[in-house]
């Protein structure tokens, strides 16, 4: 069962990429207008365009993390004003707003799992988990529990498993996390593996 | 051959261009690499189809543009300059419990610092990242132009696993946060840093000579002074750390035994700050850092930039605070000192939600 990591890695250490430090905490906090505070930052002349190109990707990437589209777009959001007063250089973007969607969507579930779990031990289970998990029959249940155990994952395979189911490519994936293209298969591959063993596990055990 | 490894078999799935010729061909021929490939396969679409989200692809463009308008800033305007704050700020620093920490500023690790010079090295050029350090918890004033300085400990802060080893190894009751500010979540990382303390051997000779660089002759100084010994000793220190993607942190939770003076021989510790006080010369922030310096271990001795931080007086559940503010707004503090123990909170949050927490903290 090392799946599941209750002590934190050094997970914010692996985000490749400096974000100012007056963003995230602000952004962070939804419904709090960030105009007016921190109005000595510019943003960034190429925002527009850059999220028109990659908005759809990146809250793809949160969705994936998050499995709900509603809260990939609150991520979405926060992770473009923080890049809008950034300086990360225009070429670096699609893979630094991927990383940031992947570890901003992580650190929500998180704190979701928390919950999760409470809620677990007191509503019983009504659905039928499917007996045969090689038909990938998933189960609500299942998808929250490969949720919580992709949350526990050392935070740079869970990052790169998302980004590379997101559709980005080795090299892209490699570059964005500031890995060898060698070994993102090795990552990727050992991600896989921890989640399909939870899948399994909780399969086999009702 | 050997079996190429499972990330080259893994890459096979997604991009066979990536996988060298000869790989491709033992693959293609071998059962054990054939089985891995298929089980890797499974692994790949179970996980892929687990991490398919519910609902509907598309987002709307537009809509989701006119809500990032909204939440930038409007831009270009400077904040409006606060100066009854800035004149309560300088004032506040000459008041007995003034806990301070640096903002603004980043100590380039008060233990190597210490170790070379000690004296935290404030990279006040920086600014950016704004940003705080469990090392802010645990710093003493540099005096090494007036005498000599002996180190001792000052380990820079240490990852621990959890909120018991923090306590375990530090000494001190780790504060709980009961509930978290909005934005902020999950677990926090623990760090510990050790004590840090000096004692400090007073030389007029050196005393003087500093004085004079400055242009000044130095002041007589009081019968016994020199040789004086005093020990300075700050820390050991806790730190709650709630990070974000941005790597700063969203919340910091600290608590440190608070900078304390031990005389040792000759005169007392007050005679002899209140002498290097009176020197000219002496560098602004080590006057900070020393006129706050109590006896009792009642203050944190850090300079507060106050052309960056504004600050105002508060209570925390009946204990004298200070609330600190980044002038951007992007950071607040609150620190008080109870029972020689300091204790902060600060974050990427205003200063109405630090007291919040700090009033919750178990």
């Amino acid at each position: 069962m090392d799946l599941v990591q209750h002590g934190r890695s050094a997970a914010t250490a692996d985000l490749p990429l400096p974000l100012p430090a007056t963003v995230i905490g602000r952004a962070g906090r939804k419904g709090v207008a960030v105009s007016g505070r921190a109005t000595r930052d510019a943003v960034r002349a190429d925002l527009a365009e850059v999220f028109r190109r990659d908005y759809q990707r990146v809250v793809g990437v949160a969705a994936r993390v998050l499995g709900s589209r509603d809260e990939a777009e609150d991520v979405a959001q926060e992770v473009f004003l923080a890049f809008g007063r950034s300086a990360v250089p225009a070429g670096e973007a699609p893979g630094w707003l991927s990383v940031a969607a992947a570890h901003t969507a992580l650190n929500l579930i998180r704190s979701g799992r928390r919950r999760a779990s409470r809620e677990e031990t007191v509503a019983a289970t009504a659905e039928v988990v499917a007996p045969d998990v090689a038909e990938t029959v998933l189960t609500r249940e299942d998808r929250s529990r490969v949720r919580a155990a992709l949350a526990g994952l050392p935070r740079k395979h869970a990052v790169a498993l998302v980004l590379r189911h997101s559709g980005l490519s080795y090299a892209e994936v490699a570059a964005a996390l500031d890995m060898s293209p060698g070994s993102v298969g090795t990552t990727v591959r050992r991600a896989e593996a921890a989640l399909r063993k939870e899948l399994i596990r909780h399969a086999s055990s009702d | 051959m050997r079996h190429p490894t499972e990330g080259v078999l893994r890459r096979l799935l997604d991009e066979p261009a990536g996988v060298s010729e000869p790989d491709r061909a033992h693959v293609a021929g071998c059962p054990v690499c054939l089985g891995g490939l298929a089980a890797a396969r499974q692994d790949a679409d179970a996980v892929g189809t687990a991490l398919q989200p519910a609902g509907e692809g598309t987002v709307d463009l537009p809509a989701a543009w006119h809500r990032l308008s909204t939440a930038l800033p409007a831009g270009g305007v400077e904040p409006a300059p606060v100066p009854a704050r800035a004149r309560r700020a300088r004032a506040a620093l000459r008041r007995p419990v003034v806990a301070a920490l640096a903002f603004g500023v980043v100590l380039a690790g008060a233990g190597t610092a210490a170790a070379n010079d000690w004296l935290p090295v404030f990279r006040t050029e920086q600014l950016q990242p704004v940003g705080l350090d469990t090392a802010d918890l645990v710093a003493l004033p540099d005096l090494s132009a007036y005498g000599d300085v002996e180190v001792t400990g000052g380990d820079g802060p240490q990852q621990v696993p959890d909120a018991a080893a923090a306590a375990a190894q530090s000494g001190l009751d780790v504060p709980a946060v009961t509930t978290l500010p909005r934005g902020v979540t999950g677990e926090p990382d623990y760090q510990v840093v050790g004590e840090l303390g000096a004692t400090f051997t007073f030389s007029a000779d050196r005393a003087a000579r500093a004085a004079a660089e400055s242009g000044e002759p130095a002041p007589p100084a009081p019968a016994g002074l020199d040789g004086s010994q005093v020990r300075l000793v700050a820390g050991p220190g806790v730190a709650a750390i709630w990070g974000q993607s941005a790597g700063v942190p969203a919340l910091v939770v600290g608590r440190a035994v608070a900078p304390t003076a031990y005389s040792s021989s000759g005169v007392p510790f007050e005679t002899m700050r209140d002498y290097l006080l009176s020197l000219p010369g002496l560098p602004d922030d080590v006057a900070d850092q020393l006129r706050t310096f109590a006896a009792d271990g009642s203050t944190l001795p850090l300079p507060v930039p106050s052309d960056r931080v504004t600050t105002e007086s508060a209570e925390v559940d009946g204990v004298p605070a200070t609330v600190l503010e980044t002038r951007d707004q992007a950071l607040a503090a609150v620190l008080w000192v109870e029972d020689g123990v300091v204790t902060v909170v600060a974050g990427s949050l205003g200063p109405d939600e630090v007291l919040t927490v700090a009033e919750d903290l178990d």
